[in-house]
């Protein structure tokens, strides 16, 4: 027993008082402001669904997995989520291995209170076969080190693993379409998750006798503490759980305060999230680039999102104009999209320099001629309705599917989930005649746009269901290392309507570069 | 790396050396009375090395071995700083971050007797001194020098108290005075405690000095001596 005691951490008077003094004049022991968060870093493993979470001295890993399972007697369409924590005895000396403590437990619960109460995660389109088969998510979080404060860290890694995460599509056979079978990542894309908006947890400490409020507790804070308060928030405002769990009373007032500081917070980290997911439509960089035969290739990337675009006639590429794309990519983000066929996008002249800015690779680049064409892959098999003399959008996700925009249009999407998530909006983009880069305008147009596609959109669902399933050609389209150039020239002349996952198009750029 | 037994045991001084690395050769040094610190044995005629790090020398005639961990490995004649974990009717038990936790005879106080023995509650923080320690027994404190004096030793009062690696210890108890303190110390007024253990307290008047001497004394662990002194510079320019 004493070699157990050897090794655990102790707590001296000394500090006890001199932590509750410091904060007597607002100064933690790391030097931290009583409501400043320590350095979030966020990391991701090279498969789908890992993250790695780093909050000051404490580490936290996520890894999402799925499994096709039969769903609960109660609820047959909807498909199930579980969190399970594992506190590694490397983290802290107090951590045994075997059955969780009593924190671990309550740490399991809070994240999974606040993921799945608030319904962050959309658990109806996980249903394949109502009553037979869902998927079931399984997130499993280690930790790694305990410097404090393992309630947001953990969160924030279970939040960056699910939005990373991608699951197998699986289509119904059979005869009586009861057969699953699931496919493949090489054979189709996998899909990720729905995901409508992010629970952040914001943990409180109470310290000493006047409720002295400090946010992110270090490992020398919770051992002083006299209370602990955490609230999961998002940034819609809405209080998705609160735990306080024993500890010293506190007031109303206090608590109200906590919550307003907490939506601050979790606005901050929010935005921490979804850059280091790359869904904040930052830096838009080419990542290859080719020229052949008339036909320009460009594989743009942003974030964790790829984009292929086929330039046909295009004049020199400034006239592509960053806010332009990365509005677009915006609204492709994570999404399904399908191809359609072309979109014209006439009188653009210059593509805006942004596109050299970020790194290149080689290409020969000096083509210039007036008329530009974006063969975008957009969801429509009839050219018509996309107009021809105006730009025509990239058509990806509506943007009321944009989950981390205000709200969902529910309507909207229980019709594309039943088409089993394709997605097929278009936005018109409308860049004014003058050849100018696209401005500001552009980008203004394409906001309200969302809402009249909305009713567009649903309307087209069923359309869909035809032009995809004859549309979607056999796998050998798919496959990668194929040769690039017969599968461009397939996708010109035949006008395919596929159902095509923007990842797909990382597959792509290794095809393209091993042509190359 | 090869077993090179040397007279000249010079040529190891201040090298790394690993477990199993034999520095001196007995056979060859006559009539010569040698120290073995921690990490180095006799092997018959050879003196061998135990642990990893880097093979020190003092004069005349102490050699030993010295690494940085954040485990401490009780020696004697350390002066550590101990944390009291319970109280029994002989001995105090204290933690001093070794393998075992550490026993503080109660008569071991300067003037102490049965009647005038001091109460320390849990958690108190004492500056001791190592006075037996061998391996597979609990250590054994007092808090009195070699001569009987309390000479500084005893509870601390105050101030803050935080845990780093057994090297940077004796970094800052190096001399002439390691540059962090010496900067630190030109500006600034405070009390520092350093414990062999890794264990380091500070005291000053206001809150704010000690977090600042404690982080500055964290985060330029691993810095040479010059940049110590440039971020030691920032980081109070920072606070001003």
């Amino acid at each position: 027993m004493e070699q157990r005691l050897g090794s655990t951490w102790r707590m001296t008077v000394n500090e006890k008082k001199f932590i509750e003094t410091a904060l007597l004049s607002d100064l933690r022991t790391d030097g931290r402001g009583p409501f400043d968060y320590r350095n979030l870093t966020i990391q991701f493993g090279s498969e789908d669904g890992s993250s790695e979470v780093q909050l000051g001295q404490t580490r936290v890993m996520g890894f999402v997995t799925s499994q096709l399972v039969q769903p609960y007697r109660d609820r047959p369409n909807e498909g199930s989520l579980a969190i399970f924590t594992e506190f590694s005895p490397m983290a802290d000396p107090s951590f045994e291995v075997g059955r969780p403590g009593e924190f671990a437990v309550e740490l399991g619960r809070i994240v999974d209170r606040g993921l799945r109460e608030s319904r962050a995660v959309d658990t109806e389109s996980l249903c394949v076969v109502a009553g037979k088969w869902v998927w079931s998510i399984r997130i499993d979080l280690h930790i790694l080190d305990n410097g404090g404060n393992l309630v947001d860290a953990a969160n924030i890694a279970a939040l960056a693993a699910l939005l990373t995460f991608r699951r197998p599509e699986c289509t119904l056979g059979g005869e009586d379409g009861q057969e699953v079978t699931i496919h493949p990542p090489d054979v189709r894309e996998p899909l990720p998750l729905i995901v409508h908006h992010l629970p952040i947890a914001v943990t409180f400490a109470f310290i000493g006798n006047e409720s002295t409020v400090v946010i992110d507790p270090s490992h020398f804070e919770e051992a002083v503490m006299g209370g602990k308060l955490t609230a999961t928030l998002n940034t819609n405002g809405d209080v998705c759980a609160i735990q306080k769990a024993g500890g010293e009373g506190v007031m109303q007032s206090v608590i109200m305060q906590c919550l307003r500081i907490a939506s601050v917070k979790a606005a901050d980290i929010t935005d921490k999230i979804k850059k280091a997911v790359g869904l904040d439509g930052g830096v838009v960089e080419v990542a290859h680039e080719r020229y052949e035969s008339g036909l320009w290739t460009l594989i743009l990337k942003n974030g964790g999102v790829w984009l292929l675009i086929l330039l046909t006639n295009w004049s020199s590429k400034e006239a592509f104009c960053s806010f332009t794309l990365l509005h677009l990519l915006e609204k492709l983000r994570n999404k399904t999209f399908v191809l359609v066929g072309k979109a014209a996008w006439k009188g653009v002249n210059n593509l805006s320099k942004e596109m050299e800015k970020p790194k290149m690779k080689t290409e020969d680049r000096s083509i210039n001629q007036d008329d530009m064409e974006i063969e975008i892959h957009s969801s429509k098999k009839d050219g018509s309705s996309l107009g021809d003399n105006k730009p025509k959008a990239f058509t990806g996700g509506p943007s009321s599917w944009d989950p981390y925009s205000k709200g969902v249009n529910v309507d909207e999407l229980k019709a594309s989930l039943a088409s089993r998530a394709v997605v097929t909006p278009k936005e018109e983009m409308d860049t004014s005649p003058p050849l100018k880069p696209a401005t500001d305008e552009s980008l203004k147009d394409a906001d309200p746009a969302p809402s009249s596609q909305e009713t567009a959109g649903t309307t087209e669902h069923t359309n869909e269901a035809k032009t995809l399933k004859d549309a979607v050609k056999p796998k050998h389209k798919r496959k990668k290392k194929k040769n690039l150039h017969h599968l461009f020239e397939t996708l010109l002349e035949t006008r395919l309507s596929r159902c095509c996952n923007v990842n797909l198009l990382c597959s792509l750029e290794l095809a393209i570069v091993a042509c190359n | 790396m090869e077993p090179k037994p040397s007279t000249t045991p010079s040529s190891f001084t201040d090298q790394q050396v690993f477990p199993g690395d034999v520095v001196l050769d007995l056979s060859k040094m006559a009539n010569q009375t040698i120290k073995l610190g921690g990490g180095l044995r006799q092997d018959g005629d050879v003196i061998s090395v135990m642990k990893a790090g880097k093979l020190r020398f003092s004069k005349p005639n102490k050699y030993w071995v010295e690494s940085s961990n954040k485990r401490y490995v009780p020696s004697a004649g350390d002066n550590v700083l101990g944390i009291v974990v319970d109280a029994k009717a002989d001995n105090f038990l204290v933690d001093i971050k070794g393998p075992t936790l550490a026993f503080l005879p109660v008569l071991a106080f300067e003037g102490g007797t049965r009647r005038n023995i001091p109460k320390f509650e849990m958690g108190t923080l004492l500056y001791v001194r190592v006075v037996k320690a061998n391996t597979g027994m609990n250590p054994e404190l007092s808090c009195m020098d070699a001569s009987g004096k309390a000479a500084e030793y005893g509870p601390l009062k105050e101030g803050f108290m935080f845990e780093s690696s057994t090297g940077l210890s004796r970094t800052l108890l190096s001399s002439p005075t390691c540059p962090v303190l010496e900067t630190l110390g030109k500006k600034l007024a405070f009390e520092i405690a350093v414990g062999l253990n890794g264990r380091v307290w500070v005291n000053a008047a206001s809150p704010s000095i000690v977090v600042l001497v404690a982080n500055t004394i964290m985060k330029t662990e691993s810095l040479s001596p010059v940049q110590q002194k440039i971020k030691v510079e920032s980081l109070m320019q920072r606070m001003r």
